[in-house]
């Protein structure tokens, strides 16, 4: 029973989504976005379930003195915190905004920025010229680099006589032509891949995703 | 089989949704709107997907007669194994990354997919698997899943519900707390399966900084060359989509996988014969193609 009715409900809006999405009748168009709303609809109820495992977690942490249990204390106090401004008169309220604003926006930037150091270090992995392909790796990357700065077509023109503005214009080559073609290919290979699987969900012949329990 | 009583319940709950959803509809439908109930510009498109999914389905069911299905060997995918065996031997757990999409997101549901099959073989050799959520309702699902491959595997006493937990929405915020935990933590395999963004490389580069042996596979094909700088093993693409069956290895799954190299057959045919075509001067199948909307 806890598999059949999911199972009977996935195939049923399985194949009804899949036919509004070829009929621009109002109906259909109505059908799908009130089932849009509906699945929007579980997203509350799952928070709940989300905060509580949090304040759970956190918790446990606490009780059992595990290692760097007092950054739990923290969780909570933001958690409340945030509650007491944000709840009664929303988003808006000055301090909430404040808060947002000045604490978890440049933390956030912060954790972004570091992707800059971490290019750094996998891009000297990956260019080291040791097999063919990473040495061909290395000159598409160096000419996309070259052609993508400024001074590179500058210094181009100022100092070699043959062409005008080569280095972005190779680089425009090796994006529309070798990226391009293999990321289509990898994006053909999704796409079948996506319906393949949608297919697996609907018919119910892929079930793992629905857990225990006849 | 399906109870009488399922269906019943089924159909009346679709039926009352259908007359309520009529009824709303006949009092709010404005003048002048296309009232076509099939857009004829998509009638190519419809049949394409009524023939991949034909081939699909007669793969699937002819699967089910056994006989033996050829599929290549993924490294990602054997690596699984070796993964989950060196996390056994240091005594270390294993992370399990589901990205950032939700439990509609089909590169998610692949997650899940592989994450049950890893379930099942931590669950035997009684590794810890922790899986930070940053998805509520994926969190729930998960938590159903990785109990139900313990209980199949007859080690329910060794699932514990504490290591699937929910850490936050926000994006950067969750790439902190998993990075934060494998810092501490040291997992000797992370896998990360699903759709990423901009976290991936943090998230990867982090893995590799700590000595995790990493899986990583995503359909995001902007985020796969971090993946292949920084990770053991990437599942590019449809690979993701594959695991699962590879897994397994039941034949339906692996039929499923036959229908899908029909397809591919399908479109490098229409591709070769494109080519070929508008190199003869013959443009109708690009006309064609401009035509569909």
């Amino acid at each position: 029973m806890r598999r059949q009715v999911p199972l009977v409900l996935c195939f049923l809006f399985g194949i009804v989504m899949m036919l509004v999405e070829f009929s621009p009748h109002p109906f259909s168009e109505g059908l799908r976005a009130e089932l849009i709303t509906w699945s929007l609809i579980i997203g509350p109820f799952a928070l709940v379930v989300g905060v509580v495992t949090l304040v759970h977690t956190h918790w446990i942490r606490i009780r059992r003195r595990v290692e760097h249990w007092q950054y739990s204390y923290l969780v909570f106090i933001g958690m409340i915190v945030m509650v007491v401004f944000g709840l009664p008169t929303g988003p808006k309220n000055e301090v909430f905004e404040w808060l947002f604003d000045n604490v978890q926006v440049p933390m956030e930037a912060t954790m972004f920025s570091l992707l800059a150091f971490f290019i750094a270090s996998a891009s000297y992995r990956a260019f080291r010229a040791r097999t063919l392909e990473a040495t061909l790796l290395l000159v598409a990357a160096l000419i996309v680099m070259i052609g993508n700065a400024p001074i590179g077509d500058l210094l181009w023109n100022d100092l070699s006589p043959v062409g005008e503005n080569i280095p972005s214009t190779a680089r425009q080559w090796i994006l529309d032509n070798p990226n391009l073609s293999s990321r289509r290919g990898i994006i053909l290979g999704v796409s079948l891949g996506i319906i393949s699987q949608s297919i697996r969900i609907i018919f119910g012949i892929e079930r793992s995703y629905l857990g225990g329990g006849d | 089989m399906i109870s009488r009583k399922v269906i019943l319940l089924i159909v009346l709950l679709v039926v009352a949704f259908g007359c309520s959803y009529s009824v709303a509809f006949a009092q709010e439908a404005p003048a002048e709107v296309d009232m076509r109930w099939f857009h004829t510009g998509k009638i190519w498109i419809f049949a394409s997907v009524v023939l991949f999914s034909y081939a699909i389905i007669h793969s699937i069911y002819h699967a089910r007669g056994g006989g033996n299905i050829f599929i290549r060997r993924i490294a990602g995918l054997e690596a699984v194994d070796e993964a989950i065996g060196r996390s056994t031997e240091m005594g270390r757990p294993i992370l399990y990354i589901l990205g950032l999409g939700t439990v509609s997101d089909v590169a998610t549901i692949a997650s899940m997919n592989i994450l049950s099959q890893v379930a099942r073989k931590t669950a035997d050799y009684e590794t810890p698997l922790r899986v930070p959520c940053n998805d509520p309702i994926v969190l729930n699902v998960v938590r159903e899943m990785v109990k139900a491959a313990y209980l199949d595997e007859g080690r329910p006493d060794a699932y514990s519900e504490d290591d699937i937990f929910f850490v936050t929405e926000s994006q950067f915020a969750y790439a902190a707390a998993v990075d934060g935990m494998m810092v501490r933590e040291k997992p000797a395999a992370v896998f990360m399966q699903g759709t990423f963004y901009a976290e991936s490389l943090i998230l990867a580069e982090t893995g590799n900084s700590v000595g995790a042996i990493q899986i990583a596979g995503s359909d995001s094909d902007s985020q796969l060359p971090f993946f292949i700088t920084a990770c053991d093993y990437t599942l590019i693409g449809e690979e993701l989509y594959a695991a699962s069956a590879y897994l397994s290895r039941e034949p339906m799954l692996l039929g499923s996988l036959k229908g899908q190299d029909y397809g591919k057959i399908m479109l490098f045919a229409g591709i070769v014969l494109g080519v070929i075509l508008e190199l003869a001067g013959i443009t109708w199948v690009s006309t064609f193609f401009q035509g569909i909307q």
